[in-house]
């Protein structure tokens, strides 16, 4: 990779390669990009929208707005955004990492299990965003059934109406979905880890702890990063799971960035704050995605 | 290698969820299912933008609606079958749109062209669509304007423009349980009732897994629709929640006494309706449109129907919230085909026929004075609630006003902010929507 340009021919052809990954990218995420850029600095809303010539550029009045006030739901739905996804991440990334080593392990009905563990990740999120919302619901939702019948609580539990447990009752939910894509990346890596060196540490005496920390975590480290960084960006984004379980409420206590832009463009008709909000959304994911480019680099040269 | 397989799996990864995030926000729009009323447009597309002519040389007016239960759809069906035996000139159709993704189609539409003829909408949206440019000023169409109700004929006008007309309307009243009163040893409300007695009789009905009350206040308009008129009947508005901060007290109140379930904060309507006749709730706030529905799946419970508890002894009737929809003309070259269509439903027996059907009131003065209403001592109470009922808005920003104080309802509801503070944060709130 580091070779670069040996002979203009060869040069020529790369180039050649590129110029189709070049143009899906200008017609279907640079234009898009660009229009919502320049959306955001207008002043589109439901009042101008259907008049062109009072569309004006207001500068970034929008988005000062949006951060601006003690009520600013912007800095709210951050906020709730990265609470959601650090707790969403970290809670697949460790049930998904104690199911790759399990399915890393030969047994008896091994693929099948693993095929099966992959249906919550199969099922459109719009269902299991309902799925939880059932189960959730304070009275007859299985979840209440449940640990009313082992006594655990008396009164059913409002899962779905109080602030923290709604973000709880959420986070729950994408975790469940959000364990296989973990679990299957991890697998993946896990097969990189040659037989033989396990053989040695073995004849070395080392136990499993060991074996885990010092053989096997150091040996996935880039699937690791991997699964974090690509983790990060999707459960940052998650709008459907979040629209169909709470609706961002109750009183925007699980509103996300994704679920508020939506809510900006498309219920309250002010598309340019819409498309601001949903910049910020973009900057921020921006920044992970430079960090996960740089990793794949990294990766890259030590090949 | 090895490493390269696995960015290369990463990457298949990322492919293959992509697609499917893909389909989870697609398939709002595949819910889209053309009801061919008329066997000759079969090879229509639904939402053609073009005026297309079907065979036999009609032109066709594409209307769509939001239409679920079977009686709406009966309604749409016989009264679309009624136009097309009316004349021949047009052949009228309709397309079911989700009412979840209805707004979002009309926006998407304005940009994309994609257009019916005819839009049949909630009337509190229609500002902000009239705003956005989808409908066409038809103030020279010949319509009888003035015998219609004046709060839903203002929801359809902007500036003094007309931009449709109003297709339904109805208001929400107190329904209760007649068989839990009895029970308790507690009187029907009736017109007299006030915010005192309403909540003694709630607290008292309140035992054994029942509630007193409940109504819908869930985080969208749909729970303003119901919330707002405790405002109104408090002495507020939509423009000053302040001065209707009792209703906010009244509701923390209540909810704190367990006699009005907190649940509301997520219920819709079918859910309230759905305790209402599971005899979980005492009483419910709710409209006419429930009352086929109560009929057909519990004919044995014995209910009745009252206009809402009046704010104290001294003061007039309570407001209600006016609910229905409008039918709007979307701006085009040719609009003769969607103004034909609202010419035919300008007759007042053709509105009364097809609003019996629908379980709402035809939004015309004298049309809602038929047997058929003022006969039926239920049906009765909501034409008596309508005539102290006012329209949301209208206003272009009606989604905002509405997005800020249901959000200071269920700040009220869920004790995140005293009574107080929370009326004082929405009239920030409120006074910031330009």
């Amino acid at each position: 990779m580091k070779k670069k340009g040996k002979s203009s021919a060869k040069s020529y052809i790369g180039v050649c390669f590129a110029i189709p990954a070049v143009i899906y990218m200008m017609v279907f995420v640079g234009y898009p990009m660009i229009q919502n850029l320049i959306l955001s600095l207008k002043n589109v809303n439901v009042y101008t929208f259907a008049l062109p010539e009072n569309q004006n550029f207001v500068g970034l009045s929008n988005y000062i707005e949006l951060f601006t006030g003690g009520n600013s739901i912007l800095l709210k739905s951050i906020f709730n955004t990265l609470i959601f996804t650090i707790g969403s991440i970290f809670f697949q990334f460790i049930i998904g990492f104690g199911l790759a080593l399990l399915f890393s392990k030969q047994f008896p009905g091994c693929s099948f299990f693993r095929g099966v563990t992959m249906i919550s990740w199969l099922l459109p999120v719009t269902v299991a965003g309902l799925l939880f919302k059932f189960m959730f619901a304070s009275s007859g939702g299985i979840i209440n059934q449940f640990l009313m019948g082992l006594n655990i609580i008396k009164q059913p539990m409002e899962w779905l109406l109080e602030p923290v447990s709604a973000m709880m009752a959420s986070i729950v939910a994408n975790i469940w979905i959000g364990i296989p894509f973990n679990m299957m990346l991890l697998i993946t890596g896990l097969t990189t880890i040659p037989a033989d060196v396990y053989e040695s540490s073995k004849l070395d005496g080392a136990n499993k702890f060991q074996t885990l920390f010092k053989i096997t975590i150091p040996m996935i480290k880039p699937a690791i990063m991997s699964v974090l960084t690509l983790g990060f960006v999707y459960t940052f984004k998650v709008f459907d799971l979040v629209w169909v379980m709470t609706k961002g409420g109750p009183v925007n206590s699980t509103e996300l960035v994704s679920t508020y832009a939506y809510r900006l463009s498309f219920e309250e008709f002010q598309f340019s704050k819409g498309a601001a909000s949903a910049n910020v959304l973009f900057l921020i994911l921006l920044m992970v995605g430079v960090f996960y480019i740089k990793l794949i680099n990294e990766e890259e040269e030590v090949i | 290698m090895k490493k390269k397989s696995l960015l290369t799996t990463a990457l298949a990864v990322l492919m293959a969820s992509t697609m499917l995030a893909g389909c989870g926000g697609g398939s709002g729009s595949t819910g889209q299912e053309t009801s061919a009323t008329a066997a000759a447009n079969e090879d229509t597309d639904n939402g053609d933008a073009k005026d297309t002519v079907a065979a036999g040389g009609k032109k066709e007016v594409v209307i769509w609606d939001y239409f679920e239960t079977d009686a709406q759809k009966e309604m749409m069906e016989t009264l679309i079958r009624d136009f097309n035996a009316s004349q021949d000139e047009y052949v009228a159709s309709h397309v079911y749109v989700p009412f979840t993704d209805y707004e979002k189609q009309l926006t998407l539409g304005i940009a994309s062209g994609e257009l019916p003829d005819l839009v049949i909408l909630d009337g509190c949206s229609m500002a902000s669509f009239i705003a956005l440019g989808l409908f066409g000023d038809i103030s020279d169409v010949d319509i009888k304007w003035d015998e219609y109700l004046e709060g839903p004929m203002e929801s359809t006008m902007m500036d003094g423009k007309h931009y449709g007309i109003p297709f339904a309307t109805n208001c929400t009243a107190l329904y209760y349980n007649k068989d839990l009163f009895d029970a308790a040893g507690v009187d029907y409300p009736d017109e007299n009732t006030t915010w005192e007695q309403f909540r003694e009789m709630a607290k008292t009905l309140t035992k054994d897994g029942v509630y007193g009350f409940g109504n819908a206040a869930t985080n969208t308009d749909e729970g303003t629709f119901q919330c707002l008129q405790w405002i109104y009947t408090a002495g507020g508005s939509y423009t000053d929640i302040v001065s209707g901060a009792d209703a906010l007290t009244l509701m923390q109140e209540m909810i704190a006494e367990g006699s009005w379930t907190k649940e509301v904060v997520n219920w819709t309507q079918s859910d309230v309706n759905n305790n209402f006749i599971a005899g979980n709730l005492a009483m419910q706030q709710n409209g006419p449109w429930q009352i086929a529905g109560i009929e057909a799946n519990a004919p044995d419970l014995s209910y009745g129907v009252t206009v809402l508890p009046k704010f104290d002894e001294n003061s007039s009737r309570a407001t209600s919230i006016l609910g229905g929809e409008n039918m709007g003309v979307v701006k085009k070259d040719d609009m003769n085909g969607a103004t034909a269509f609202l010419q035919y439903y300008d007759q007042t027996e053709v509105m009364v026929k097809a609003m019996k059907t629908y379980g709402s009131f035809p939004p015309k003065t004298a049309a809602a004075q038929d047997s058929y209403w003022t006969d039926d001592p239920i049906q009765k109470a909501f034409i008596q609630q309508l005539e102290t009922s006012i329209p949301r808005g209208p206003s272009p920003s009606w989604p905002s006003y509405s997005a800020a104080i249901q959000q200071g309802i269920q700040e009220t509801m869920t004790s995140a902010k005293t009574p107080q503070q929370a009326a004082e944060d929405t009239q920030k709130a409120v006074d910031a929507i330009q």
